[in-house]
C-alpha cells in the first residue's frame, strides 16, 4: 500500500475524494422545474421541491443518461438495476427533511480513472438530489432560505482511497473535472459550486495493514485549496500521531484564509441517516439498448480526440494533449483548421493564444479571439503578408479589441515585405551604411549576421519577410 | 428500548415530549413493540423483502420542464417569509 | 340516500344540481356527528350552477350533479386541507389533487371536507385534532377510522359518496362499523398524487357509498393514469358501472379456515355464515383455505407503515408551510417545539417507532423482517389466487365501539385492522359491504380479490346487494 515517492516524514498519506458534480440538464432529477443557475431566489421551485404535503417525485431521464455516460466514460459498471433510497435528516434547506439519493444500488460502480502515471479506482457514482441554499447575510437574526438549488441533480462520484498525497489528489480532481466538462455532464465550475470535493485523509505507517482513521474535509471550493487543504490536514495527523494521541473520525472544514482544518462542532448525538428504499420511486432496470443509445450520442473523449487530431491534423503527442486538454481550445481547433493551417495554428494556439489566456486570466471563450480573426490572422502569416513578429502584434491587437486582422494590418500598414526588388535596395542600403562591419563579417565575424538583419528590420519596423532577407543578404555579403 | 434510546429517538425525530412523560411514552413504545415482536415467531427464511407491492419498474419522465413556481404563493404561504426569501431563527454552522 | 337515484333524478332534469346541493349543504350545517372539519358552502354553489348551466358537458358523466365530500387528506387547490392535524389547520394548498380534480371532471360538486384521523393514522376517527366522529347509529360510538367523517357522511345521509383513503383499513373498516359499501382499489390504481402521504407503498384513495353501484360510478371517476405518480399503473380503463351488469359466471370463493381463532365476535361470525349462504344462493362454490399467515399481517404493517410515516411527515418543520411555534429560540428549538405542538400523541408515537425501526442496527430485524413477512403475505395470496376467485372474510372483529374505549389488551386498537391490513401489504383490492345487523349495529363483510379485480369485485358485491336488503339500512 505504500507508495515511497510520497512519504510525508515517514508516513503515508491515504486519500479518498467524494466530489459532487451538478448535472446539465434542462429539468431537475425529479421535478419538470429548471435547472439553472443564477436565478432570483426561489424563482426556479416546483410543488416537489417546496416539499408540499402530497407531492411525488419522478425521475427525469436525462440525469440518468448523463450518469451513464459517466459509467462508459470511466469503463464502470452501469447498474442493471437502480434503486433510490432515501437519507433523513433535519436542515432548513431540506424541504423535505430527506434527500433522495442512491445507496445500495447506485447508477455505476467499479470505474477507473488514468492520472498519467496511474489509475484511480472510482468506489461508485451515484445520482442523489441537491439541496437548497440557507443564507445567513440577509438579517441579523435570522438565516433565510432559498430553494432553487432544491431538487437539482448531482452526481456524486466517490474514489477508492487510492491517491496518495495531495498533488495526485489534484491530477485526480482535474481529471474528472475534465471528463464530465468534455461529455458534458456538468460545467465543473468550482467556484460556482456546480463541482465540490470533500476529502477523506488519513496517514498510516507504510508497512502497516490496515489504512489509518480518517477524517472528512469539507468546504474546498478550488482545485489550489485541495492540495492546501490536504496537505494542512497530513501534517495535522502526523503531528496528532506523533504526539502520542489518536486520529479522531469527525468532518473538518478547510479555512482558506487561516489555511488549517477546523473540526466541525460536534453533535450531542449521532446523526442515523435511517436509510430505506424511496416508497415513491420504483427501480429502474438500465437496459443493454439504453446504454448503447447513450454510447452513440456521446462526444469523444479527450484520448479519443488526441488520437484523432495526430493523426488528422499530423499534430505530435504534446501538440494533441495541450489542444485536448480543455474541449473548447480543441472545438476552437479543428473550426480553425476547417480555413486554415492546422500546423501553424497549434503552434500559435499552444504558444501565443495560452499566454494571453494565462496573462490575462479569462477563458478562451470568454476572449475577443474567435476562429474567424484568429484563422484569418493564420492564413496572413502563412501566405506571408505579415511576420511572425508582426503576428504576435495583430494578435495582442484582436485580443484587445477583437477587430479583423486584415483591417489591423491596414490601418497600422504592417504589411509583410516581400517584394525582392525593395528588399534587395533596403538591405543594399544597409550593407552600404555599415561598411566596417561588412569588412568585419566578410574577415570571418560570422554572428554579424544578425546584426545585418537586425538593422534591415529596423529599416522596415519589423515588415522584412525573414526568409528572403535570410537569402538576399546572404547572397549580397558573399558577392 | 431504554431511556436513552429514548432521547436519541426524539432527537432524530426533532419531537419534544416533557422527560416526566418519558416513563409513559416507554410504556406504550413497549406495547407496540411486543405486538411488533410476533413477526420473530415467523419463519422467513429465504424470502426477499417486498417494497412495492405491484413491484412496478422503469418510471421516468423526458427532461422538459413544466413551468409551475408560484414564488409568491409558496412565500406567502408560509409562515414566515420576505419578498425573496423563507425566514428561520439563524444558523450557526 | 341512494346514488343511482340521485344520478337519474339529476340526469332527467327532476332535480338541478343546485337543488341537490342545497339539500346536501342544509344537512351538512345540521350536522352534530363532527362529520366535517370546513364547509364550503359558496364553491359548491358555484359549482352547481356552473353544471346547471352546462348540462349537456356533464350529463354523462359518472358523477353528474352528484354533491360530493372528501376526505380532508386530499389537497384542494385554495382549499384548506388539514388532514385533521393542527400541523394543517390553516394550510392551503397551492395546488389541486388528482382524486379531486377528477372528480370535479366528473360532474361531482364538492360541500366539504371531512374529518378524519390525524394524518390518517387511527381505526376510530378519536385522533383528528378537531375532535372525534361520533357513528351515525348510535353517538357514543366511534364510525371506524380514519376515514370516519367520510363514512359516516354517507351514512347519514348528508351526501350519496365521499372519499376516503385506505392504508391499513381506514376505509372499508368504518365502511363495516357505519353500515355502508367502502373500497379498497388495487395499490396503483388511482394516483396519490395531491393525497397527503401517510405509508406510500401501501396508501390508496377510495370511494364509500351505500352499494356498490355508487362505489363504482365514484371509483370510475377516481381511477386515472397519472404521470405524476410514479407508483401508479398504466393500465387499459375498465368503466366500473358498466361492469357491473357482466356476467362473470359461477365464482369459486375462498373462506378462512378457523376464522373463529382471531377473536371475531359471534354476532360478526354469524352475520359470515349468513353471507356464505347468499353466495352460495348465487351460484358461487365455497372453498376453505388456510390462511394462517393472516394474523401476522399487523406486526408487519405496525413496522412499515409507521417507518414510512416516520419520513413522510419530516417535511413538517414549520419553515416552509403549515404551523410554526411561536417559541422559538433557534432552529433546533424551531423544529422540536413545532413538530411537539403541531402533532397528537398518536403521531408522535409512530413517527417514534417508525424512526427506530429504520435507525441503525435495528433495521434489519424490524424494516426488512417486515418486508419479508410482506413478501410472504403477497405470497400467500397468490398460492392462494390461484385456486379461487376471491376471498371472503369479516371486515372487522367487531362492530362499532365506545369513543374512548378501555381495553386490558393495550394493543386492541390496532388489532382492528387484523383482517384489512393483509390486502394493504399486497396491495390488493378489497371491498367491504354491509351484510348484517345486531344490536341495531351494521356488521361488515370483506371481499378480495386479485390485482386489479375491481370490476369482479363490484360486480360480486352488486350481485349479493341485488338480494339483500343490508346495504339499505340507515340509522
Amino acid at each position: 500500500m505504500a507508495q515511497n515517492d510520497t512519504l510525508v516524514k515517514g508516513w503515508q498519506p491515504v486519500i479518498g475524494l467524494e466530489v459532487h458534480v451538478q448535472i446539465l440538464t434542462n429539468t431537475k432529477l425529479f421535478s419538470p422545474a429548471k435547472n439553472k443557475f443564477g436565478e432570483d431566489a426561489n424563482t426556479l421551485v416546483d410543488l416537489i421541491d417546496m416539499g408540499l404535503p402530497g407531492v411525488l417525485p419522478v425521475l427525469n431521464e436525462g440525469a440518468m443518461k448523463q450518469g451513464i455516460k459517466f459509467g462508459l466514460a470511466t469503463s464502470a459498471k452501469i447498474a442493471k438495476t437502480m434503486i433510490f433510497d432515501r437519507k433523513n435528516y433535519f436542515y432548513p434547506d431540506l424541504p423535505k427533511g430527506y434527500q433522495i439519493t442512491q445507496l445500495h444500488f447506485p447508477i455505476v460502480r467499479d470505474g477507473v480513472v488514468d492520472i498519467g502515471n496511474k489509475k484511480i479506482r472510482i468506489h461508485q457514482a451515484h445520482l442523489e438530489e441537491d439541496a437548497g441554499k440557507s443564507i445567513h447575510d440577509q438579517y441579523d437574526a435570522n438565516s433565510v432560505i432559498d430553494l432553487n438549488r432544491s431538487g437539482v441533480p448531482l452526481l456524486e462520484i466517490v474514489s477508492e482511497p487510492d491517491i496518495r498525497s495531495a498533488s495526485e489528489a489534484v491530477d485526480y480532481l482535474k481529471k474528472i473535472h475534465q471528463i464530465i466538462t468534455y461529455l458534458d455532464i456538468s460545467d465543473g465550475n468550482m467556484s460556482q459550486g456546480s463541482m465540490r470535493c470533500d476529502a477523506n485523509v488519513s496517514i498510516m505507517r507504510p508497512d502497516a495493514k490496515e489504512f489509518g482513521t480518517r477524517a472528512e474535509i469539507k468546504n474546498i471550493n478550488s482545485f489550489k485549496f485541495v492540495e492546501k487543504a490536504i496537505n494542512y490536514e497530513i501534517k495535522r495527523q502526523i503531528k496528532v500521531l506523533e504526539g502520542g494521541k489518536t486520529i479522531e473520525q469527525e468532518t473538518r472544514l478547510y479555512d482558506s484564509t487561516k489555511d488549517e482544518t477546523r473540526s466541525m462542532r460536534t453533535k450531542e448525538f449521532a446523526n442515523d441517516y435511517r436509510y430505506f428504499p424511496c416508497p415513491d420511486l420504483v427501480p429502474t432496470n438500465i437496459s443493454e439498448d439504453l446504454i448503447e443509445e447513450v454510447k452513440n450520442s456521446m462526444d469523444e473523449l479527450p484520448e479519443e480526440k488526441e488520437g484523432r487530431f495526430k493523426k488528422e491534423y499530423k499534430l505530435d503527442d504534446y501538440e494533441a494533449k495541450v489542444l485536448c486538454s480543455e474541449k473548447s481550445t480543441a472545438n476552437f481547433f479543428e473550426e480553425v483548421c476547417k480555413t486554415t493551417d492546422p500546423a501553424l495554428s497549434a503552434k500559435w494556439i499552444i504558444g501565443e493564444v495560452n499566454a494571453l489566456i494565462n496573462k490575462h486570466d479569462i477563458t478562451l471563450d470568454d476572449s475577443k479571439i474567435t476562429s474567424d480573426n484568429f484563422s484569418s490572422l493564420i492564413t496572413k502569416i502563412k501566405d506571408g503578408t505579415i511576420s511572425g513578429k508582426i503576428a504576435k502584434e495583430v494578435l495582442e491587437e484582436i485580443w484587445n479589441t477583437g477587430k479583423n486582422p486584415k483591417k489591423i494590418i491596414k490601418s497600422k500598414g504592417l504589411e509583410q515585405i516581400s517584394d525582392e526588388g525593395e528588399l534587395e535596395s533596403i538591405a543594399q542600403s544597409v550593407l552600404d551604411k555599415n561598411s566596417s562591419q561588412v569588412e568585419a563579417y566578410k574577415s570571418g565575424k560570422d554572428k554579424l549576421f544578425g546584426y545585418f538583419v537586425g538593422q534591415v528590420m529596423k529599416e522596415t519596423q519589423g515588415k522584412a519577410n525573414p526568409a528572403s532577407i535570410n537569402e538576399i543578404l546572404k547572397r549580397l555579403l558573399n558577392s | 428500548m431504554d431511556k436513552i434510546e429514548l432521547k436519541n429517538l426524539l432527537f432524530l425525530a426533532r419531537i419534544g415530549i416533557e422527560d416526566k412523560e418519558h416513563p409513559k411514552i416507554l410504556e406504550k413504545l413497549k406495547n407496540t413493540f411486543d405486538l411488533i415482536d410476533e413477526m420473530n415467531e415467523l419463519n422467513l427464511d429465504n424470502i426477499e423483502p417486498l417494497n412495492n407491492p405491484l413491484e412496478l419498474n422503469n418510471v421516468s419522465r423526458e427532461d422538459s420542464d413544466n413551468d409551475r413556481n408560484s414564488k409568491k404563493d409558496f412565500l406567502e404561504g408560509s409562515p414566515e417569509s420576505d419578498e425573496d426569501y423563507f425566514i428561520v431563527p439563524k444558523i450557526i454552522e | 340516500m341512494n346514488f343511482k337515484l340521485q344520478r337519474e333524478s339529476f340526469r332527467s332534469k327532476k332535480i338541478s344540481a343546485k337543488e341537490a346541493t342545497q339539500e346536501a349543504i342544509v344537512k351538512a350545517k345540521k350536522d352534530k356527528l363532527n362529520i366535517f372539519i370546513n364547509h364550503f358552502e359558496n364553491e359548491a354553489l358555484l359549482k352547481a350552477e356552473h353544471i346547471d348551466n352546462n348540462f349537456d358537458e356533464f350529463k354523462d358523466m359518472p358523477l353528474s350533479g352528484i354533491p360530493i365530500a372528501h376526505k380532508d387528506i386530499f389537497c384542494t387547490k385554495n382549499i384548506t386541507t388539514t388532514c385533521g392535524s393542527k400541523m394543517l389547520e390553516n394550510f392551503v394548498p397551492p395546488y389541486e389533487s388528482t382524486v379531486t380534480e377528477n372528480c370535479n371532471a366528473a360532474g361531482s360538486i364538492m360541500i366539504a371536507k371531512t374529518n378524519m384521523d390525524e394524518f390518517a393514522m387511527g381505526s376510530s376517527n378519536e385522533t383528528s385534532f378537531f375532535g372525534p366522529v361520533s357513528n351515525p347509529w348510535k353517538e357514543n360510538l366511534v364510525p371506524g377510522g380514519s376515514s370516519g367523517g367520510s363514512a359516516a357522511c354517507v351514512a347519514a345521509n348528508i351526501t350519496s359518496i365521499s372519499t376516503g383513503t385506505d392504508t391499513g383499513g381506514s376505509i372499508r373498516q368504518p365502511a363495516a362499523l357505519c353500515g355502508i359499501t367502502g373500497m379498497k382499489p388495487t395499490y396503483g390504481l388511482v394516483s396519490r398524487w395531491g393525497m397527503i402521504a401517510f405509508c406510500s407503498s401501501m396508501d390508496q384513495a377510495g370511494p364509500f357509498s351505500r352499494d356498490a353501484f355508487g362505489c363504482a360510478a365514484l371509483l370510475d371517476a377516481m381511477a386515472s393514469y397519472d404521470t405524476k405518480d410514479s407508483t401508479c399503473t398504466k393500465r387499459k380503463k375498465v368503466c366500473f358501472e358498466k361492469s357491473l351488469n357482466k356476467n362473470f359466471g359461477n365464482l369459486k370463493i375462498g373462506v378462512i379456515k378457523n376464522i373463529d381463532n382471531l377473536g371475531v365476535s359471534k354476532d360478526i361470525l354469524n352475520a359470515y355464515e349468513n353471507s356464505k349462504i347468499v353466495l352460495q344462493g348465487l351460484g358461487h362454490q365455497l372453498s376453505e383455505i388456510d390462511f394462517s399467515e393472516l394474523s401476522s399481517g399487523i406486526c408487519s404493517y405496525y413496522v412499515i407503515a409507521p417507518a414510512e410515516c416516520s419520513s413522510n411527515l419530516s417535511r413538517f418543520d414549520g419553515i416552509k408551510f403549515g404551523h410554526r411555534s411561536q417559541t422559538q429560540k433557534d432552529i433546533s428549538d424551531l423544529y422540536m417545539q413545532t413538530r411537539s405542538e403541531g402533532f397528537g400523541d398518536e403521531v408522535k408515537k409512530r413517527i417514534l417507532i417508525g424512526t427506530h425501526v429504520l435507525s441503525a442496527g435495528f433495521y434489519d430485524a424490524y424494516y426488512l423482517k417486515a418486508q419479508k413477512v410482506r413478501r410472504m403475505m403477497k405470497n400467500k395470496f397468490e398460492e392462494v389466487f390461484k385456486e379461487v376467485d376471491l376471498i371472503f372474510m369479516p371486515t372487522t372483529l367487531d362492530q362499532a365501539f365506545k369513543k374512548n374505549r378501555e381495553s386490558s389488551d393495550p394493543n386492541r386498537m390496532y388489532k382492528e385492522d387484523l383482517l384489512t391490513i393483509p390486502a394493504n401489504l399486497a396491495g390488493l383490492p378489497a371491498i367491504s359491504f354491509p351484510n348484517g345487523l345486531k344490536n341495531n349495529l351494521p356488521i361488515g363483510g370483506q371481499l378480495i380479490g386479485n390485482y386489479f379485480g375491481e370490476d369482479l369485485l363490484l360486480n360480486t358485491t352488486n350481485k349479493i346487494q341485488e338480494v339483500t336488503d343490508w346495504h339499505k339500512m340507515t340509522p
